[in-house]
């Protein structure tokens, strides 16, 4: 790799850190211009930026605001990149469909696993908030979802995540996806006991676990 | 069993006054529970104030405990100026969409007006409605969600945090007009004989910096808690989350109590501002409350009591947050129950 392409992908990687969406549009446009390869762009630069900030949250150093900010900068420099992906590079993603249950709206925290998890190359269909357990059952069959991901931040709520665990099982398909829970709320107690196949309790532990319960089938393949 | 040998009011006078108690106040952080304990839904509580304070007034009866807390959701104040809410039949009520979707209605909102706007009168029935009923034994409080937290509802949490960076001046006008509802609410709640119990759920560093909250949430709470202790109450303020960065500046707010989270450390919160004010906190509302058995909330209420009963400025043995509706009775007397047993001074 030249020094230069080297620099770029640096350039991205901080314009996401530094929350700086013009810059990162800009780098990204020279990264087209200079017809460098976009995959590696997202992944060294923009990727690798967003997994800086997610650090940073751990670390307390950069807390809810920060991580939108520079989710909006990363999203900004791939809307310039994603048209420029050769086709043998759209390998085939991990597939994740996230939602927060049905009688809750808080979704920031389902919206910062979701943009961790595109982050580290799964394809998440985003349901939304206020989601109903059959609809969480039926995307995932209809995308063929390696994981369900289901989020709440209030106890009232919680028990929607047991219904979408037993719609799988009386259907059953329980075996073909993972279900995964998160929030306020939950627990790991709480995930045993409604039978889900992981609990995490923060974004950056949410692809720890992601990432995990996919790899024995990865290493299968 | 042993039974109380004071009410909620001279039990609270006293340990405040170094004079002896009957056992440490205790506050199971009950909301929409009380629908439990009169057999109605969580759902008929909307615009009712007199079944609010119906069900309220038994679930204090039954379960002993120190204070009243008036309140059903976080969002009556942003619904009186303009929030949309949704009333599940039998569910706690949740936000459906902020009061303004476009930035550029940002001044057409007000502040509410308590006596007029959305449910509030209605509160303040259910708060005037319980002081009748039991104000002579038990201090009845009513939830005001703080300037931040409501702004948060007026454009939806994700916009607010933009905002934050990007046109910090929306934030501040946003928190302004909140803080007006505030004010006029907290007033309307004092004049109904009642104390103002403050919530603060956004203002978490589970949400934002400490820096962030000096900029954007300190500078509205203080002025809220200014005109509350002007008009002679004290205060109690909840922060939920982890808040070990911010306590500092909770107290310098001028909060009488600081309610901690689960989340939190009480032994941590005791050492670093126990000498200052008094902490009431802190087992799991979902993990040991909803879903522990009975021992599980003995232990856990025995472990908060280990930390912190001997707190200067005293101890209030509570769940971390408000309780989930379905919490079983059995591990709210428990909490109670632990309590008594410890008598006092606390043994455990």
């Amino acid at each position: 790799m030249s020094a230069s392409e080297q620099e770029l992908f640096q350039r991205l990687s901080d314009a996401v850190v530094e929350m700086d969406e013009d810059e990162s549009v800009a780098v990204a446009n020279e990264v087209v211009e200079r017809g460098i390869d976009a995959y590696r762009a997202i992944e060294q630069g923009l990727s690798a930026g967003m997994e800086r900030a997610g650090q940073l949250f751990d670390e307390e150093e950069y807390f809810i605001p920060e991580l939108l900010m520079c989710s909006d900068a990363m999203y900004a420099g791939m809307d310039v990149l994603k048209p420029h992906l050769r086709s043998d590079d759209v390998a085939e993603k991990r597939k994740v469909v996230i939602g927060v249950v049905e009688g809750d709206t808080h979704d920031i925290g389902k919206n910062l696993v979701k943009i961790m998890l595109e982050t580290s190359g799964f394809a998440v269909t985003d349901l939304g908030r206020d989601i109903p357990p059959a609809r969480f059952v039926e995307t995932a069959k209809e995308i063929g979802a390696d994981i369900i991901a289901l989020s709440t931040l209030m106890t009232t709520t919680m028990e929607g995540m047991g219904a979408v665990v037993r719609q799988l099982s009386e259907e059953g398909i329980r075996d073909r996806f993972k279900v995964i829970v998160g929030g306020g709320p939950i627990s790991q107690g709480f995930a045993d006991r409604i039978g889900a196949d992981g609990y995490a309790v923060n974004a950056a532990d949410a692809i720890r676990l992601a990432r995990a319960l996919v790899a024995p089938a990865e290493a299968a393949a | 069993m042993r039974r109380d040998q004071m009410t909620p009011l001279e039990r609270l006078a006293a340990y405040g006054a170094g004079a002896p108690i009957d056992r440490l106040p205790c506050v199971p952080i009950v909301g929409n529970t009380a629908a439990r304990v009169i057999g109605v839904k969580v759902g008929d509580f909307r615009g009712n104030g007199a079944l609010i304070a119906e069900a309220q007034v038994a679930a204090y009866r039954l379960f002993g405990y120190d204070t009243i807390r008036i309140f059903t959701d976080l969002y009556t104040q942003s619904e009186a100026m303009g929030a949309k809410v949704t009333y599940p039949e039998d569910e706690t009520a949740f936000l459906a969409a902020p009061a303004i979707d476009d930035l550029g209605d940002i001044d057409r909102l007000r502040p509410a007006d308590p006596h007029r706007d959305g449910y509030l009168p209605q509160h303040l029935e259910a708060m005037r409605r319980a002081v009748e009923q039991v104000g002579n034994e038990v201090a009845v409080t009513g939830a005001v969600t703080c300037p931040f937290t409501n702004a948060s509802f007026l454009v939806g949490a994700d916009k607010l945090a933009r905002l934050m960076m990007r046109a910090p001046e929306k934030v501040h006008h946003l928190c302004e007009l909140s803080l007006q509802t505030n004010i006029a609410y907290a007033g309307a709640i004092i004049d109904a004989g009642c104390t103002p119990s403050l919530t603060d759920a956004m203002s978490s560093m589970s949400v934002i910096s400490p820096r962030q909250f000096r900029e954007f949430s300190f500078p509205y709470l203080k002025r809220l808690i200014d005109y509350i202790h002007g008009r002679g109450k004290s205060v109690t303020l909840h922060i939920c989350g982890k808040t070990a960065g911010i306590w500092e500046s909770m107290v310098e707010a001028g909060a009488d109590c600081l309610s901690i989270d689960n989340d939190a450390d009480l032994g941590e919160v005791r050492l670093a501002v126990g000498d200052r004010v008094r902490l009431m906190g802190n087992v799991h509302p979902s993990e040991v409350m909803l879903q522990g058995i009975p021992d599980a909330v003995r232990r856990a209420t025995l472990s908060c009591l280990a930390q912190a009963k001997d707190s200067p400025k005293g101890f209030i043995v509570a769940s971390g947050c408000s309780l989930p509706t379905e919490t079983p009775f059995a591990n709210i007397h428990a909490m109670l129950d632990t309590v008594r047993a410890a008598g006092w001074p606390a043994k455990c």
